[in-house]
């Protein structure tokens, strides 16, 4: 459960950082049309944080989403020992030894 | 609950490829959301949308492949091929929907 909770840290870090990339890119835009200057492209650091929290996002959305499962179907079959499957309650006798 | 392969005579355990299945579809499903938020949150417009899809769709696979290990993937999954592929025009559209609202949120108003 530790590293789960990990992912999921990632995860809202992730959100947040995108979140304020997008913030910042929009205030970008405002600085540029107030100063009525060209929209070229968006500053570096910008750029790089939103690929980055994207990134992880992706990273922590597939590590939350849970396990796989083997899928041959004697996968789990094979730790077990015939003695499991024999395993019958109601076959059980307690009267066997002498008092 | 099992099913045999065609070529060989492998059982299949049903629930077992479903259960990876719905979270790869799962996985597929936010990054699609999420890859077109970043896309219209970079003012990416025409075909560099496009390209930045398909990176991302090989990103996501390559994780995939990560998590699921790079040399005992064919424990999880039947093919590869069809993990990278399935869903590829589907999700498309939910990529494109997000793209182009947060690209009018950031960008135009």
């Amino acid at each position: 459960m530790g590293s789960s909770a990990l992912y999921k840290i990632i995860l809202t870090f992730g959100f947040l950082s995108l979140f304020h990339a997008a913030y910042s890119a929009a205030q970008h835009r405002s600085y540029l049309r107030l100063n009525e200057l060209d929209f070229t492209k968006l500053p570096t650091d910008i750029f790089i944080q939103a690929l980055i929290s994207l990134l992880g996002i992706m990273f922590g959305v597939i590590h939350v989403a849970g396990n796989f499962k083997e899928i041959k179907a004697s996968a789990d079959l094979e730790n077990k020992s015939w003695e499991t499957f024999r395993n019958i309650q109601s076959f059980y006798t307690f009267c066997h030894r002498e008092h | 609950m099992s099913t045999k392969a065609k070529q060989e005579s492998i059982a299949y355990n049903e629930g077992a490829i479903r259960n990876n299945l719905s979270i790869v579809e799962y996985c597929r499903t936010s990054m699609a959301a999420l890859s077109g938020c970043t896309a219209g949150l970079l003012g990416l417009t025409n075909l560099y949308g496009a390209i930045f899809y398909i990176c991302a769709v090989l990103t996501l696979w390559l994780m995939i492949l990560y998590k699921a290990g790079f040399s005992d993937w064919s424990k999880y999954f039947i093919s590869r091929k069809s993990l990278l592929t399935n869903g590829f025009f589907g999700q498309l559209f939910t990529y494109i929907l997000c793209w182009t609202f947060i690209y009018g949120m950031v960008h135009v108003y």
